[in-house]
């Protein structure tokens, strides 16, 4: 390998957490308006970026605010004034946001927010644990759920495409730790590249104080509900728009995603399905199973909002068993991602048995030899369990 | 754009369908007319509004604004500012009853502000003898003032300044009526009414001692030789006791013939122990003055010391001077030797039954309690009656009182009706000295009302004070106020209106005062004049209940950075309100209620 090659490989190739990760997205997306309130483990995000900002090496304002609440109200005008913008938060930071996660997609404004996973408190505790995003599934964002450091920096970049085309806010959310402050080789690509991919930001209205609207005013039941309506239409148009973007993100970078994706289910009998991390642990789990000769599947699920309902059916319609592993509890129902994956069987004529299985809650680890210990508890079980399964839990 | 042309555009916008809906929720027309959207429904605005101390004193002082002059450093222009309303600080500002400081929005925090010895101090900044720099030129009709007292005095300032030609008769050779033969001089000194006289003449006022009207000139007279009269001859007849042995010995006199006496320069003999009757400021005056002639002294009064009509403030001191009380009780009869010598004063305990008229409860005779009290001298002050000859008969009739309508005009005159107009203790007033400036201030501007053939009640009415006791000269001359922001001569800002966490507690600055047993060796005024230390002091306490002082809290706390400051030198602020949501936080963080939320759609 010559110098020359082997300086450009050092320059794409980089080994960082999923936190840089993000940053690097958000550089790379030439974002213009940065506004976050800090938590653990979400800070080193908005410490790197607010260092890009100080260096030059981003041309944005970084607006520094008082609670999330603030930061997503700051980038919501930043954002209605045409600017592109980011946020990045966690757990009670998220919820805190809440309020505020309706106005930015009730204004349709195609902002784009990183949540690192956290468990909500109390007890306090900042491990992973994806009830937070899930919790905020109504508010009408786009949800994307990463596995890897190098997904989420394509998932930001994306995310910005996918958001302004169908002026919707995306949220990209990773879990705690597993990827925030895990280090992992990532290919930062080069910035030009990026330009190719996501042109600038155009928006169809901008705030103007030479010709002022109102924005986001009174809506009598008159209109109220058509307005909803647009909304959902517009949320179905992006699940519908989103291959296009990821072909053509395949072409210009070289990687492929999808709305969910699948790994060795064509004959499954049981297919697990996850979501973030636990999906790289299932994989390692999937393969010793099939080496031992039993025929298991793994669905990964990314695009969680909009739902992509055929996809999910698609894969999981000709198992006979289906088993869903949350890092999230919905309390007094079992895992969320479980009940939607009902829901999206439930009109199939003969549909698989469907098995919620809660597991790593605030951060507990989930290792290979737990998720080989779910399909065999699943396999060996004789019909369909209504209650959740809670795996490992101190009995 | 008009709400018509704002319901025209929205027309043009029929969503039928959700296919017409725009891709956001987004107006479709502009919003120049109103760049802060539709949020707003109440708009506030700087509105100066009438502190409960202006509304509390019957002559509308503006308190406040002379203050906050003097707080500027502006000391003369503070002096002229206060006599815009009230002629007098410097008599005022050591005998006014306070009816201010009874009102003071501070006393809730901790004590009331001395408003008086503010006044007193302001009043002493400038040589009382300077005439008032802004009169009239001569507007061709006269005036003729019946007595030199507080009321005639007040009367003839304005009149002057409104550009009557006014001349004023007093019967005593002295001027000043109950100012200079009333009032005991350790409380006023003689030398202070001396030269407000001298400022009265030096703008133009002609004074005619020695002139009783009903005597030496006739009330027809008068009235042929003046375009109008105001008469306030005030009241020098004393009420009987109607007990037996009263009459017929020197040594029962009434209050008020003591002090006049003592006023005039006489010599005045008094027992060495004196008997006073009465509860009222005559009775307390009357006995201090006869601890200063060396007396010893007893107040009896038939009700006890809660309904007293003499000020609490008078009452204290007296006690110190060592004057006693004995309440619930009522003289029976003056016993007295063949020589006219006073032996004893017989008395009746009494006790309280239902109230009276007055609202106060009626003393009752307690039968049989009967008890006697030593006494050289008797003296009576349990009343005072007009004693106006031009007038006795209609003064017989009404109780001693002149009917009057709201613009002080005599209902009763049939020579002259119309031009006639009365004011102080001769027409149904408290009987102190503001009171009297004050219908001496309304009486002028009436006058000057029917010269110019307007309605005075309309006038009146524009002009009057919060609650309607005072009016604004002020604004009926048209002299802009300190503030130059809107004003609201109704509003009266009260103590629930005032932030008090933006106010620090501070008690008031007392002075010194000469003891007791010194001040009452003469009737040398015991109390000096605040120090300008003192009285900045003091004035620091004052909160300038409903005026505005730009103090930036509204400034400071607008979370839409709507409150603008006018700068280049001009006072306050100005309202953004293309961005003014209506939040109404500047309103309710105003620590003076100088801010008034109104309807959005109220023209301002």
């Amino acid at each position: 390998m010559s110098y020359e090659l082997e300086r450009e490989a050092i320059a794409l190739k980089q080994v960082i957490k999923g936190n840089f990760a993000v940053s690097h997205g958000v550089r790379l997306s030439r974002v213009k308006v940065i506004s976050a309130y800090p938590i653990t483990p979400q800070t080193t995000i908005v410490e790197e970026l607010s260092e890009m900002c100080a260096t030059g090496k981003l041309d944005a304002q970084f607006i520094k605010v008082e609670s999330e609440h603030s930061a997503m109200a700051a980038v919501v005008g930043s954002e209605s004034a045409g600017v592109r913008s980011f946020t990045a938060t966690s757990s009670q930071g998220l919820l805190l946001m809440h309020e505020m996660l309706h106005w930015a997609a009730g204004s349709r404004l195609p902002i784009v927010l990183t949540n690192v996973n956290r468990a909500i408190g109390p007890g306090w505790n900042i491990w992973a644990d994806q009830t937070d995003s899930v919790s905020q599934r109504d508010t009408g964002w786009i949800q994307i759920y990463c596995e890897s450091n190098q997904e989420v920096l394509d998932s930001v970049i994306m995310g910005y495409r996918l958001a302004e085309k169908v002026s919707l806010p995306v949220m990209v959310t990773y879990d705690a730790f597993f990827l925030s402050h895990t280090s992992e080789v990532v290919d930062v690509p080069e910035i030009q590249t990026v330009d190719a991919f996501l042109p600038a930001f155009a928006p169809r209205f901008r705030l103007d104080v030479n010709d002022p609207r109102m924005f986001g005013g009174m809506m009598t039941p008159e209109y109220f509900y058509e307005e909803r309506f647009v909304m959902h239409k517009d949320s179905m148009e992006a699940l519908d728009g989103y291959p296009a973007i990821c072909e053509e993100f395949e072409r210009v970078f070289g990687r492929q995603y999808e709305a969910c994706e699948s790994y060795r289910t064509e004959d499954a009998d049981l297919i697990l399905v996850t979501a973030g991390t636990i999906t790289s642990v299932s994989r390692i789990a999937v393969d010793e199973a099939r080496k031992a000769g039993k025929k298991v599947g793994l669905m990964k699920l990314r695009l969680f909002r909009p739902v992509p309902l055929e996809h999910w059916r698609r894969i999981l319609g000709y198992a006979s068993r289906v088993a869903v592993i949350d890092r999230n509890i919905s309390v007094g129902l079992g895992g969320v991602f479980a009940s939607e994956i009902k829901n999206a069987l439930f009109s199939l004529e003969k549909r698989p048995s469907v098995y919620s299985v809660i597991a790593g809650l605030g951060g507990r680890d989930v290792t290979p030899r737990d998720v080989g210990g779910i399909i065999d508890h699943v396999l060996a079980s004789e019909g369909p369990v209504e209650s959740p399964i809670f795996w490992g839990l101190k009995e | 754009m008009d709400i018509d042309e704002r319901n025209r555009m929205a027309g043009l916008y029929d969503f039928k369908t959700w296919r017409d809906f725009p891709p956001m929720n987004v107006s479709m027309g502009n919003m120049l007319h109103n760049r802060t959207g539709s949020w707003r429904f109440i708009k506030p605005l700087y509105e100066d509004k009438v502190p409960a101390c202006q509304n509390g004193c019957p002559a509308g002082n503006d308190i406040e604004a002379w203050i906050k002059l003097v707080q500027r450093g502006e000391y003369e222009k503070a002096y002229w500012y206060l006599k815009r309303e009230e002629p007098f600080p410097a008599i005022l500002g050591r005998v006014c009853f306070r009816f201010c400081e009874g009102n003071c929005n501070r006393a809730p925090l901790d004590e009331e502000i001395s408003i008086r010895e503010l006044e007193r101090f302001v009043g002493d900044r400038v040589p009382l003898s300077t005439p008032y720099p802004d009169i009239h030129p001569f507007n061709g009709k006269s005036l003729c003032v019946v007595g030199s007292g507080p009321a005639g005095m007040s009367a003839a300032y304005f009149a002057r300044i409104l550009g009557f030609q006014v001349t004023v008769f007093e019967r005593l050779p002295v001027l000043g009526g109950v100012l200079r033969v009333g009032i005991p001089a350790y409380r006023l000194p003689r030398s202070i009414v001396e030269q407000e006289f001298e400022g009265l003449r030096g703008m133009g006022v002609e004074l005619k001692p020695n002139t009783a009207v009903g005597k030496d000139i006739s009330l027809e007279e008068c009235l042929a030789r003046f375009d109008y009269v105001f008469l306030a001859p005030g009241v020098h007849g004393s009420t009987k006791l109607a007990v037996p042995g009263e009459e017929g010995t020197p040594n029962v006199m009434s209050g008020l013939d003591l002090l006049r006496r003592i006023a005039l320069g006489e010599m005045v003999r008094l027992g060495r122990q004196v008997i006073v009757v009465g509860g009222g400021n005559t009775a307390i005056d009357a006995a201090r003055s006869a601890v200063r002639l060396g007396s010893h002294v007893t107040v009896l009064y038939r009700r006890t010391e809660a309904e007293m009509p003499a000020h609490p403030a008078e009452i204290a001191e007296a006690r110190e001077e060592g004057i006693g009380f004995r309440f619930l009780a009522a003289p029976e009869r003056v016993e007295t030797s063949a020589r006219g010598d006073i032996e004893k004063l017989v008395c009746c305990e009494m006790e309280l039954g239902r109230p009276d008229e007055s609202g106060r409860r009626r003393p009752v005779r307690k039968e049989g309690a009967v008890f006697d009290l030593a006494a050289d001298t008797v003296i009576t002050a349990i009343g005072e009656r007009a004693a106006f000859e031009p007038m006795a008969g209609i003064l017989e009739k009404d109780k001693g009182v002149l009917e009057v309508d709201e613009g002080l005009r005599v209902m009763a005159v049939e020579t002259g009706k119309g031009r006639v107009f009365a004011g102080g203790d001769i027409v149904d007033a408290p009987h102190t000295v503001v009171h009297a400036v004050a219908t001496g201030k309304r009486a002028a501007v009436t006058i000057d009302c029917h010269r110019k053939g307007v309605g005075f009640a309309e006038a009146l009415k524009r002009i009057s004070l919060g609650d309607g006791q005072g009016i604004s000269f002020s604004a009926y001359m048209g002299w802009e106020p300190l503030n130059p922001v809107r004003r609201n001569l109704k509003t009266v800002v009260r103590s629930e209106h005032i932030v008090y966490d933006y106010f620090k507690k501070a008690p008031h600055i007392r002075k010194e005062v000469l003891p007791a047993p010194e001040r009452k060796k003469s009737f040398e005024p015991y109390e000096e004049t605040f120090t300008e230390e003192q009285a900045l002091g003091e004035m620091e306490r004052c909160m300038h209940c409903g005026r505005c002082t730009e103090c930036d809290n509204c400034l400071v706390l607008c979370p839409d950075v709507s409150v603008l400051v006018k700068g280049n030198g001009e006072f306050g602020y100005v309202f953004d309100y293309n961005y003014c949501k209506g939040c109404g936080i500047c309103f309710t963080e105003c620590p003076r209620h100088a801010i008034t939320m109104v309807d959005e759609e109220t023209a301002i």
